[in-house]
């Protein structure tokens, strides 16, 4: 096709917008209206995700390194220990620190009960200790499994039960936002394609006309996918403003009554409008090009039974 | 040329054949070196660009002026605004409607739309014009005037098939005259009317 078609169909394109207005105003409301859930959908996983990811953060492993060994066995256990492969964090805890740290937590309550620790001249009851945490839960197991290979590893004071149910959380909010996004994206397909046929039968005459005199498939074709398109990357810029609005309101109000760490909105917006331009554009697109090749082939192609 | 015949005659079939809007069943159908089976369906729109067609129902569109009527042919196959603008201006003036360029479809009467139709099926320099039942919407002045400019079309070379079943015309315009009747040629007279 050459450069003047293009342009010509592309005016043509967004011409067709405006002399549907009505049609078009309907559609980009009814895209808003499905990208809007679209977007809390993402923006509620991600926050899930975060919340659930600093819970995933604190929880670390203790791993407790044999009584009786030398100070340089020690040194060499957690070396070890951190070199391992999915150690995000290993903080080397001294038996003294850890008892500090373990009557901190009892509280003063039992403080009678541990009198006997401070005149103990040997040091602590616990032995010294490593708090490591993860980079990948999904691994919890295989890198559990390693430290206990570590020499010198007395053994790991973990919480398997917890870790195994934040990773299936995120996966469930994963694979839930995933549904939702596609179920969605096919109705805001479903939305754009019906809109193209109803313009294309609003412009049944033109297109017998230009299969009459011989234009190829592709020219009758363009100006509806540059309309589709269009009326994707309009309803993306509407939606990328509203959800913004909506969500700083709804993060504000939730603020009030509890502690909430939101994402802020300025951290996803590039991301966020990018991902609405794209489905607006490729469900433009797709849409058109679904409605008018079933066109063509079904009753745009007599153009004489008109 | 006319092509004659009563309803279900096979004139529509005929012209279908002609547009590749329908393939025969058997033998075979050569337009403008185009061999009808073996063309393939991309191919198609270069075929058509090489016939015009004129409708019965006129089918210029009501929201474009007379001038963007034509022009949408032109467009359609990718012309340049020069090569639109003067070839656009020189099939209005053969059609008579060179002063009507920026009115509107429903500002004319029907003899003038069908003019606008004609203009817009000669714009392209067709070696073929295909016109179906070009005056039956119009009324018997037009008619002949529609006629005529067909014929003054077919004098400067281009070849004018025109299905009709008004006898009278056919019989006015001293041309050849292929009658059908349940799909066949009954009657072919290169000298004058049946």
């Amino acid at each position: 096709m050459k450069f003047r078609s293009l342009k010509y169909l592309t005016l043509e394109g967004l011409k067709n917008i405006w002399v549907n207005r009505l049609m078009s105003i309907a559609s980009i409301g009814v895209l808003v209206a499905c990208m809007v859930l679209m977007g809390a959908a993402i923006l509620f996983s991600l926050n899930v995700d975060k919340a659930l990811g600093s819970l995933q953060d604190q929880n670390v492993v203790m791993v407790y390194i044999k009584d009786g060994i030398t100070e340089e066995e020690t040194k060499q256990a957690y070396q070890d220990v951190k070199k391992l492969a999915n150690v995000k964090e290993a903080v080397f805890i001294p038996r003294e620190e850890g008892v500090d740290s373990l009557l901190k937590d009892m509280g003063d309550q039992y403080k009678d009960l541990f009198a006997w620790v401070d005149e103990d001249q040997s040091g602590s009851f616990l032995p010294d200790g490593i708090r490591v945490s993860f980079t990948d839960l999904t691994k919890y197991d295989d890198s559990i499994k390693q430290i206990k290979a570590v020499k010198n590893i007395e053994n790991i004071n973990s919480s398997r039960e917890l870790t195994m149910q934040i990773i299936g959380m995120r996966k469930m909010i994963t694979i839930a936002g995933a549904w939702i996004i596609g179920l969605l994206m096919i109705t805001a397909l479903v939305i754009i394609a019906n809109t193209i046929k109803i313009t294309m039968h609003n412009r049944k005459l033109e297109i017998s006309i230009m299969k009459a005199v011989g234009a190829t498939d592709n020219f009758i074709r363009f100006p509806f996918i540059v309309e589709g398109m269009v009326l994707g990357l309009i309803s993306a810029l509407v939606t990328s403003g509203l959800l913004y609005l909506a969500y700083e309101m709804t993060v504000k109000q939730i603020t009030k009554v509890m502690t909430l760490e939101a994402i802020p909105y300025s951290s996803v917006f590039w991301g966020i409008l990018g991902l609405f331009c794209l489905i607006g554009v490729a469900t433009g697109c797709i849409g058109s090009v679904i409605s008018i090749g079933k066109y063509l082939r079904k009753e745009g192609s007599e153009f004489r039974a008109f | 040329m006319f092509v004659v015949g009563a309803s279900g005659a096979g004139k529509s079939t005929f012209i279908k054949l002609i547009m590749h809007e329908e393939t025969p069943n058997t033998g075979e159908v050569i337009v403008n070196g185009y061999k009808m089976s073996q063309i393939r369906r991309k191919d198609i729109p270069y075929l058509r660009r090489t016939m015009g067609i004129v409708f019965q129902d006129f089918r210029v569109i009501p929201t474009m002026n007379v001038f963007d009527n034509v022009a949408f042919t032109l467009r359609a196959v990718g012309a340049s605004t020069r090569e639109i603008r003067r070839k656009v201006s020189h099939a209005l003036s053969m059609v008579g409607l060179g002063a009507k360029a920026r009115s509107f479809p429903t500002e004319l009467s029907g003899g003038e739309q069908q003019r606008v139709g004609l203009a817009r099926a000669l714009v392209n320099n067709p070696s073929l014009i295909i016109a179906d039942e070009p005056t039956g919407n119009v009324d018997p002045n037009m008619s002949y005037e529609i006629v005529e400019l067909l014929t003054e079309i077919n004098r400067r070379g281009t070849t004018v098939v025109m299905v009709t079943h008004e006898h009278q015309l056919v019989r006015d315009f001293n041309r050849r005259v292929i009658m059908l009747e349940g799909g066949t040629v009954v009657a072919d007279n290169s000298e004058g009317a049946v």
